[in-house]
């Protein structure tokens, strides 16, 4: 569908991308499932640095480290979801992410 | 029946000088149909086996014996096959994931019986609402994906997949991430979402339809028991949709993880 959409939008990247049918495609560029994946991403990043955080804060008694590792995983996560999801395709990245 | 509603159907209305029955928790407590042993068979599990039964008896109704100019019943299956092959399953595994077809057919027409079953008179209670029929069902294809994955790339081919290709520094921050995702993050969203889905869906329709009950009666309160009914047709519509997004995003997100055990690239 998103494909459907892009080549709508951009028939020349579209062409690019050699998709003939965008369902016969589609299973080398995954679509369906990414906005899943990225809040998969985001929970993880805040639980992983969040647990570290609580860890910190509970031997150290600080409780500030928690909200920090929170927010550091949160940064994480947003930081590797543009990265792998938003880099541009002009740029000669190949697509990543839901546009493809 | 339960609490609430055996209540409100004691004749429990308003200024007859009880309260609203609240539905609650007791809402998703059965007392056993029978008992063998310590083993109670409560109304969840019947339901369980009904929409089984009607996934099983419709498409061996459908495709038992297939016709060229297909009949009803077959035109049906095909429509919801088709719709299920080019929605859920395609646009994750593509073509090559046809092999994957009855499994996930299967899959989401049952999640999709369970869910409706909330919205059938008499039967009324939407299966996956029991946290106990998700987890084992979250389990099984938390297996099946692993064992894809480990029968794709090998045992630690597998493991290694999830590494995602970047410099060292930044891998030792986004491994431990990428673990957590795939240990922890992916079954866990994928269960508790059907379940609170069709959770909180119940205890609204419950709300709504105990609150039409108990306003029901020779005062102004008939006039709130009016928009109560307004709002139980309006849930139901409403759970209508989420019955069959549930089970759409259920296999759609199974569909994904297989695709993502088969082949993974960062």
């Amino acid at each position: 569908m998103i494909i459907g959409m892009r080549s709508a939008r951009r028939p020349d990247r579209a062409a690019a991308l050699g998709s003939g049918n965008p369902q016969t495609q589609a299973g080398e560029h995954l679509t369906a499932g990414t906005g899943w994946n990225v809040f998969s991403y985001l929970i993880a990043g805040m639980l992983t640095y969040g647990g570290l955080g609580w860890l910190i804060s509970h031997f150290t008694h600080i409780s500030l480290f928690f909200p920090i590792g929170m927010l550091v995983g949160l940064a994480i996560s947003v930081g590797w979801i543009i990265y792998r999801y938003g880099r541009p395709f002009e740029q000669g990245n190949p697509p990543k992410g839901d546009d493809r | 029946m339960t609490g609430a509603v055996a209540a409100a159907a004691g004749g429990c209305h308003i200024f007859s000088g009880c309260g609203y029955p609240a539905p609650s928790l007791d809402n998703f407590i059965f007392t056993p149909i029978f008992s063998i042993g310590s083993f109670h068979f409560t109304k969840p599990m019947l339901l369980a086996i009904l929409s089984a039964l009607a996934v099983i008896v419709f498409f061996w109704a459908a495709f038992a014996k297939p016709k060229l100019i297909p009949g009803r019943t077959q035109s049906l299956g095909e429509m919801g096959l088709l719709a299920v092959r080019d929605q859920v399953l395609r646009p994750a595994l593509g073509k090559k994931g046809d092999a994957y077809l009855p499994f996930i057919i299967s899959l989401f027409f049952y999640i999709l019986v369970c869910n409706l079953m909330e919205l059938i008179p008499l039967l009324q209670f939407p299966v996956m609402s029991r946290i106990g029929f998700v987890w084992p069902l979250v389990l099984m294809m938390y297996g099946l994906y692993w064992y894809l994955g480990f029968k794709a790339k090998g045992f630690f081919g597998y493991f290694r997949s999830w590494i995602p290709s970047a410099p060292w520094p930044i891998l030792i921050i986004l491994v431990p991430v990428e673990i957590l995702k795939y240990v922890v993050v992916q079954p866990f969203t994928l269960g508790v979402r059907l379940f609170a889905n069709m959770f909180a869906g119940h205890l609204l329709l419950s709300i709504f339809m105990v609150a039409t009950w108990y306003l029901a009666s020779f005062s102004v309160g008939l006039l709130y028991a009016a928009g109560s009914l307004f709002m139980v047709f309006f849930v139901f519509l409403l759970e209508l949709l989420v019955d069959l997004l549930q089970a759409f995003i259920f296999t759609t997100l199974i569909s994904t993880y297989i695709a993502d055990s088969l082949e993974h690239q960062h």
